[in-house]
């Protein structure tokens, strides 16, 4: 339940800035609106988006940036992009999967604004989509916790159990076999995307089953890495490269979204007329996603094996090659079998090696 | 392996039932002066965010707490306003309370998301906790709100059931014109009351963002101040038996996640139910018995007599 209480207070602020005497100043070269579904400042997938539209900001000199913060996944939303319309906004980005359906709504009464929806799948003529491909970029990350743990355990923690998580976790596990066959990855369901104090205590059970480095796909990653920290244990990061300053001793590494890029090349189409709604899904090599700095504890080796393996991935190597069992022992994708990124969002089973149930 | 699970249940069962233990004192007390707060959740939440506030500029976590508790009582105490001076509907204007700590929670401590605080130091018991069961587990290696719990939970005790104060507050839960009649002053005992359970309250948030998750989030009790209340029912009302509540609501959270860890091959989806599960069974198992353990003047609003 997210607090309404603010979008009020929101809307009331940004009527008064509209009303107040805005237009003596020059037009700006675009008015870009962005919603949040949280807070900016969580070392998560928010600072992340924010951090790729600062970066755009900067790119294009004369941008203007309006932010909301906590806006829900619900009809709420389309009255805080209608203001943002109001204000000028030619470019908006609904930055959060349920935003999707409210900002479609918006999209089609204002077929002169546009929109790049993260995470969805849906395209219109002035609504398009994009993300980065995550789940293979999870293997490297795999490499790194497999070389890296002593007790040959590895706590993932899964806040909803969807595909696309699993996805991650079995490509996480994939790399982490391939560098280390005695590994497990032992995974605590949360039910919850941000459930601080179960995340606390899912994170206290793994390490008291004998984990030594915890990760995580979860809104924050905040309290998991600190509990890591607190408890003598290693982390690896995801969401926001930005949280590997919550743990200065046990950060191995950790996989982010780098926004920035895709972001400019946006807002320069809207500028130059040539907006082109797509589908885009990019990887590591393409600058969406990226691999966190290495932490103090990370011999040179093993950072090479993880480079190594985002430069495979570069050249087309998709860990998702055939043949892949589950932790039950059958075959679930067959030799000569490669699933794509139509298939990310269809795991319903835990690659061989993964501790834990799927259904 | 059995020796593990346990070791694992327990140390989390007393990590997640510290903070519902100090919230169901809190409403224990409260609702032995006849008053049911339901706004726990907002007054937890008001705890959290201003206790992790404190923390984040002082650097103090103690102090975060100590605040906190305060916000906690005041908090309790414009609750009492509306339900003791005002005389109004007790359930409604707990409900508003709620929202209105979810509210100013959010307003307290949106300039403190994301901010890195040091947290509640942990302090090592020297020989318990180099025990070789005990060695890599939380156990005896807490924060001083878990070590001072259980005496919390004596210290209500004695005040609700030693002292002339606390016979007061009882009076005034079971039948407040009588207490009046014997020479009490029942709106201030309750108001007195609701303080006391407000502090409770505060401290069982900032437990929540100084200590277990040394964070702060939206929302982040997710519902925890209604199993305390739920907790109030099962603990019939009595400060010892909240102790036993806690640890078994604890555990029950604990209990799912290290199933979990354990590659235990149960769905997550069933073992997520647990907790509520149990809830239900509490209240199968003890609904009978209810009506005679809760103050016999709870929610009634006590119009006076000037």
């Amino acid at each position: 339940m997210k607090n309404p209480n603010l979008i009020v207070v929101f809307l009331v602020l940004a009527a008064l800035v509209s009303l107040s005497p805005a237009y003596a100043q020059d037009k700006p070269a675009l008015i870009v609106g962005a919603i949040y579904i949280g807070s900016v400042n969580d070392y998560g997938y928010n600072r992340s988006m924010k951090d790729g539209l600062e970066e755009m900001k900067a790119n294009i000199p004369g941008l203007k940036l309006i932010e909301a913060e906590n806006v829900p996944e619900t009809a709420e939303c389309e009255r805080v992009m209608e203001n943002m319309i109001q204000q000028g906004a030619k470019l908006i980005f609904p930055t959060s999967f349920g935003h999707m359906d409210f900002a479609l709504n918006v999209a089609r009464r204002h077929r002169d604004v546009f929109f790049y929806h993260p995470g969805g799948y849906k395209v219109e003529q002035n609504f398009g989509n994009f993300y980065g491909k995550t789940q293979t970029a999870w293997f490297p990350i795999g490499i790194a916790a497999g070389r890296m743990t002593k007790t040959n355990k590895i706590g993932f923690v899964v806040g909803q159990p969807i595909g696309y998580a699993l996805g991650n976790v079995n490509a996480f596990q994939l790399g982490a076999r391939s560098v280390n066959p005695k590994v497990q990855t032992i995974v605590v369901v949360t039910n919850s995307w941000s459930d601080k104090a179960k995340e606390a205590a899912a994170a206290n059970a793994l390490l008291d089953q004998g984990c030594d480095i915890l990760t995580m796909h979860v809104d924050s990653p905040a309290v998991i890495i600190q509990a890591a920290e607190s408890r003598g244990a290693m982390s690896i990061g995801f969401q926001s490269i930005e949280s590997r300053r919550l743990a200065p001793k046990g950060w191995i590494t950790g996989l982010g979204f780098t926004w920035g890029k895709f972001m400019t090349e946006v807002a320069k189409s809207v500028i130059n007329g040539t907006f082109k709604p797509g589908f885009v899904r990019q990887g590591i090599d393409e600058g969406m996603m990226a691999v966190a700095p290495f932490g103090p504890s990370v011999p040179a080796d093993v950072q090479k094996q993880v480079l190594d393996a985002v430069d495979k991935l570069a050249k087309g190597f998709n860990p998702f090659t055939g043949p892949i069992k589950d932790n039950e022992g059958i075959v679930r994708i067959k030799e000569g079998e490669v699933w794509g990124n139509d298939k990310m969002g269809n795991f319903d089973w835990y690659a061989e090696g993964i501790v834990g149930k799927a259904k | 392996m059995i020796a593990t699970l346990l070791r694992g249940v327990l140390a989390g069962a007393i990590l997640s039932g510290t903070l519902l233990l100090y919230a169901t004192l809190g409403e224990v007390i409260t609702e032995r002066a006849g008053i049911v707060n339901l706004g726990l959740e907002g007054i937890l939440l008001i705890g959290a965010a201003v206790a992790f506030a404190v923390a984040s500029v002082t650097g103090s976590a103690y102090l975060g707490v100590l605040v906190a508790a305060v916000a906690g009582g005041i908090a309790a105490l414009i609750f009492g306003y509306l339900v003791v001076s005002r005389k109004a509907n007790q359930l409604a204007s707990g409900l508003a309370m709620m929202f209105f700590g979810t509210g100013v929670s959010a307003l307290v401590g949106k300039s403190y998301v994301g901010a890195v605080i040091e947290g509640l130091p942990k302090i090592r018991v020297p020989w318990l906790s180099s025990l070789p069961w005990v060695r890599g587990s939380t156990l005896f290696n807490w924060d001083i709100l878990v070590y001072l719990a259980i005496p919390m939970a004596a210290l209500a005790w004695w005040l609700l059931f030693r002292t002339r104060w606390g016979l007061g507050v009882r009076a005034v839960g079971e039948n407040p014109i009588a207490a009046f009649a014997s020479g009490r002053r029942p709106q201030l005992l309750q108001y007195q009351a609701l303080f006391v359970g407000g502090l409770f309250g505060g401290v069982a948030g900032a437990h929540l963002s100084v200590s277990l998750t040394r964070t702060w989030n939206e929302g982040m009790t997710a519902g925890r101040g209604f199993i305390a209340i739920a907790l109030v029912i099962f603990s019939k009302w009595h400060p010892l038996r909240a102790i036993a509540g806690a640890l078994v609501f604890g555990g029950a959270e604990a209990l799912q996640l290290q199933l979990q860890a354990r590659g235990t091959q149960v769905s997550p989806f069933l073992l997520d139910m647990f907790p509520y599960l149990l809830t239900l069974a509490v209240l199968l198992a003890w609904g009978g018995a209810r009506r005679s353990a809760a103050p016999a003047g709870l929610g009634r609003t006590f119009v006076g007599i000037e």
